[in-house]
């Protein structure tokens, strides 16, 4: 007998495989949690269990007191026990699954050809996997049409496997109830309540979730075949709250942002606005696309070496003193760049006069998860510059002391206090100002030379969200070509003012700033992993003020 | 001859009754609750446990351990439900104890209430039932307005209301869990189980949900002598009267008050006066629709829980339909199916698409396209729907239609042999 620690969690087994259960936990999830596969279609972790879908069913060959199951169980709503033992792979259990097939398929239209979820629909793969094959219905199938139910996604309800998913989610996740089962048996469907559009802030999970293709996004309908799509972890950037995303893109184009699992931050959910982030990692016509100087007033193309070389020959003409020297970001800059930022001002120049906007943000407070992902702050890393001690706001006595006591060098990074035309106003004056940005706005306009950047999607960073949780991005798409990502320019230009250093990735960016920045100690760029890590000193915003959600 | 044992019907078979509350107590009304206030509610389910009274909705369920399963000490209020959601098909006994006896129901209901610790009781009664509720709510008011209900009742210190809800037309609400979903004002769909109601019923609170009929036996069981009286009805596990509704071709149909230990073909023969028009039995469906078809050679048994079941066959709700040999066997099948296919819930995949298919299979042999090959499927096509259901209706639109075709397969081939 083996020796049973006080603390060891209870086992039971699936096909003669131990598994670890937690007391009260359902069959199928501690079999999915150790990589066991059950087939199912209307359970989800994230919503109640009813069990109505009938494909999780496995054989009970002992329910841990020596007797069988009279019959097949459903995993999704069976507790486990110790010592029990599970069959997923006997001949009763692969009838029980062909069964439940079979009647799923009778009125499904099987028009995957044409259906955006083949590819990535569940019943399709098990289908392939359990089903026989061959079906014996031969009268008409039921149809139900489709229903236009707002901007956000497409029902097509004959595709529909009325597993309940969708209903439970707006009943149970978002709280809205617009969306509902209608009618009953055979005719049983969904639809909104009252013909009316869907409100809620987070359809796109509703396709998400949906196994079948009866609801799908319209953003992404009729775009791409998924199978042709690669994906690549990220953070959405639309906000503060840094959800996990998947970017999924083919031939250098991105074609959606799927929410990817990190039940710290975002659980399985993405919301709408997020996922609509995608367009502007596709924008092309107000990017910059090469290394700008202004010759005779007027922007032209140059090289990166010409425009290193000109900037630090403007440098070494005018040596500004300390308090003439100002540089402004905005908080869509990763931790690297502001880290390098500072670090450029600190060491070539000797001054602290970097600010950013720190508007006052509202964090919704709400009975349902999902409404505190929305966040007023609608960038990524504010958190980040207030741990790197980067301070200022439009209104700060600093900022207007350090506007108005016309600096001679001025660095830009991203669209910092666009709004506020004043400082714009004043700092044209300025003898060189440096823009380092990916769009085209009133900074560009103003700069005396421009730096492409790359946007998120091209570059590898981190972005430490509104609850201090340090977040890693990965590179999806190629960039343009005579672009470079915002780290590397910083480092390439303070090589230019005459400081050596030795980054050649974000990763050793990152690992410095854990060495020199308080905040970020004990952090490290391996060890942030799929699901990031929480800084070990939290720096209070005092800008937040939570609301009561409005749905 | 074979004649009614009177508990039950005792009032009913009495010309002379009103129904009104007065001559409820006049004929000993009222004496058994006034018992149980005395005790404790313990004994009580003890009591009722001792009766060996089976639950009378079809299950048959022993009612005392179901009161005994009640969570205790969980700081919710504990519920007693009332189903008198009575719809399946051929059964029409509780509607004739809400009309003619209300408060012989109302009584026994609550008994229950007190036994369960319940203070506010519900009775669900099927929406199509008009006279019914009309009588209950009739009923209820006199309770109120003479004491019996509300606060303090026979000075008891029990303070008790009862509540009657309307169903809106669905059979599956008389499954006890959908009921309860109803009863809370969601659509009526059966729940995941386990939590059973005992745990977690009407609005998450402890529930015990109790057929019309076998409260209505409760203030008999508490009469003077009651429990060994009760006992002695039947044989053993199968105690008490019960009520027989009676339907289809037979001379004298209707709801009769038996002993479980009667056989059945005496209840068809003599009880219900025989075959209509001197024709011979064809078969006969014991319990309700839901339950298998018996042929017309298997009728000599007795009529109970246990014997039944032993030959494969269910009492379920205690509703014999009897049909003599110019049955059409397939017209009576669909029209089963299209019942359960018309009252399948939808939720769960098996009843949802299976009742349908079933459906259109027994169609098409209606119209002339049955074949062999199709009478294979209609047997493996309801046999997959068994035992793969959420909740019992699965099994109950299955059962009858492997029975009937295994039964009377040359019913079915003689349709598609002459086309």
């Amino acid at each position: 007998m083996p020796l049973l620690n006080e603390f060891s969690m209870p086992e039971f087994h699936i096909d003669g495989e131990p598994v670890e259960f937690e007391p009260g936990e359902k069959i199928i999830s501690a079999a999915l949690r150790c990589g066991k596969v059950i087939p199912h279609y209307c359970y989800h972790p994230g919503m109640s269990v009813v069990a109505t879908c009938r494909m999780c069913l496995v054989d009970v060959t002992d329910l841990g007191n020596g007797h069988p199951a009279p019959k097949l169980q459903t995993a999704c709503s069976m507790d486990a026990a110790e010592g029990m033992k599970i069959e997923t792979l006997n001949q009763k259990v692969e009838e029980g699954r062909k069964l439940v097939n079979e009647f799923l398929l009778v009125n499904h239209p099987l028009d995957c050809p044409i259906c955006d979820q083949s590819g990535e629909c569940a019943l399709q793969d098990y289908a392939f996997e359990y089903g026989s094959g061959k079906s014996e219905m031969d009268y008409s199938k039921r149809v139900s049409g489709w229903r236009d139910i707002g901007t956000f996604v497409a029902l097509e309800r004959n595709r529909c496997i009325q597993c309940s998913r969708c209903d439970r989610f707006t009943r149970e996740i978002t709280g809205t109830n617009e969306f509902g089962m209608f009618n009953r048996g055979h005719e049983l469907t969904v639809d909104t309540y009252a013909d009316r559009p869907m409100t809620n802030k987070f359809q796109g999970n509703m396709a998400d979730i949906c196994p079948v293709g009866a609801i799908t996004e319209k953003e992404f309908r009729f775009k791409r075949r998924v199978w042709k799509l690669k994906k690549n972890h990220s953070i959405c950037t639309g906000c503060s709250t840094g959800c996990n995303v998947t970017i999924e893109h083919d031939r250098n184009e991105i074609f959606r942002l799927k929410p990817h699992e990190n039940q710290s931050v975002n659980k399985w959910w993405l919301c709408d606005e997020g996922r609509l982030t995608y367009r502007m990692m596709n924008e092309r016509k107000t990017r910059i696309h090469q290394p700008l100087g202004r010759v005779d007033g007027k922007l032209e193309g140059i090289s990166w070496n010409e425009a290193y070389g000109a900037i630090a020959e403007r440098v070494s003409e005018m040596s500004p003193l300390p308090q003439e020297v100002l540089a402004l970001t905005d908080t869509h800059a990763s931790n690297e760049e502001l880290f390098l930022l500072q670090k450029l001002l600190k060491d070539i120049f000797s001054t602290e006069n970097i600010f950013c906007p720190l508007p006052n943000w509202e964090q919704s407070e709400s009975d349902f998860f999902i409404n505190t992902l929305i966040t007023s702050d609608k960038t990524p890393n504010r958190a980040g510059a207030l741990a790197l001690k980067i301070k200022g706001d439009a209104k700060t006595a600093k900022l207007k002391k350090a506007v108005e006591s016309d600096p001679k060098v001025v660095f830009v990074l991203g669209n910092p206090f666009e709004a506020e035309s004043e400082i714009q106003e004043q700092l044209k004056r300025a003898q060189l100002v440096v823009h380092l940005g990916i769009f085209h706005n009133s900074w560009s306009e103003i700069a005396d030379v421009v730096l492409p950047g790359q946007y998120y999607s091209e570059k590898d960073g981190t972005f430490t969200n509104k609850n201090q949780r340090v977040q890693a991005t990965e590179i999806a798409v190629q960039a343009l070509r005579r672009t470079r990502p915002e780290w590397q320019i910083i480092a390439e230009l303070s090589k230019a003012l005459g400081r050596e250093n030795t980054f050649a990735s974000s990763a050793q960016v990152f690992n410095a700033m854990t060495q020199e920045v308080k905040a970020f100690k004990g952090l490290s760029y391996e060890n942030l992993g799929g699901l990031g890590s929480v800084l070990t000193k939290k720096t209070r915003d005092s800008g937040m003020k939570v609301v009561k959600a409005q749905i | 001859m074979l004649e009614e044992t009177l508990v039950l019907f005792k009032n009913i078979r009495n010309t002379k009754y009103d129904k009104s509350l007065a001559a409820y107590k006049k004929s000993g009304g009222y004496k058994s609750l006034k018992k149980v206030f005395g005790m404790k509610p313990e004994d009580v389910v003890q009591e009722v446990k001792e009766s060996g009274i089976r639950g009378r909705g079809g299950a048959g369920f022993p009612t005392g351990l179901k009161w005994s399963f009640m969570a205790k000490g969980t700081g919710k209020p504990s519920y007693l439900v009332a189903n008198a959601d009575e719809s399946e098909p051929g059964t029409c006994k509780d509607r004739e104890l809400m009309l003619k006896d209300p408060h012989l129901f109302l009584e026994g209901m609550m008994i229950g209430c007190y036994a369960v610790g319940c203070h506010h009781g519900y009775i669900y009664v099927r929406g199509e039932f008009f006279p019914s509720i009309k009588i209950l709510n009739a009923a209820v008011d006199e309770l109120y307005a003479d004491g019996l209900l509300g606060p303090d009742p026979l000075g008891s210190g029990f303070n008790l209301d009862l509540t009657i809800h309307t169903g809106a037309g669905a059979y599956i609400c008389g499954e006890e869990s959908a009921l309860l979903d109803s009863l809370e004002g969601k659509r009526g769909q059966p729940r995941v189980k386990p939590p059973f109601p005992a745990v977690s019923g009407f609005n998450g609170c402890p529930t015990s949900v109790n057929n019309v009929e076998t409260l209505a036996c409760m203030p008999f069981i508490f009469s003077e002598g009651g429990v060994d009286a009760f006992k002695s009805f039947g044989p053993q596990n199968n105690s008490g009267t019960h009520l027989v509704s009676l339907s289809g071709h037979v001379n004298r149909p209707g709801v009769y008050e038996l002993r479980m230990d009667v056989n059945m073909k005496d209840i068809i023969y003599d009880i219900g006066g025989g075959i209509r028009n001197g024709k011979k039995l064809k078969g006969v469906i014991p319990g309700g629709s839901s339950s298998p078809v018996m042929k017309a050679d298997e009728v000599d048994v007795l009529y109970n829980f246990d014997d039944l079941a032993k030959i494969g066959a269910m009492m379920g709700s205690a509703a014999i339909m009897v049909f003599d040999e110019d049955t059409d066997i397939v017209k009576l099948l669909h029209r089963i199916t299209r019942f359960y296919a018309h009252e399948s819930c939808g939720q769960c995949t098996p009843c949802r698409e299976g009742t349908q298919w079933t459906k259109q299979i027994v169609r098409d042999f209606l119209s002339g396209n049955g074949s062999e090959e199709k009478l294979k499927r209609l047997d493996r096509v309801g046999g997959n729907m068994l035992g793969t259901s959420l909740c019992a209706l699965g099994d109950a639109a299955a059962m009858p239609i492997q029975s009937f075709v295994n039964k009377f397969p040359e019913e079915f081939r003689k349709y598609y042999a002459t086309a």
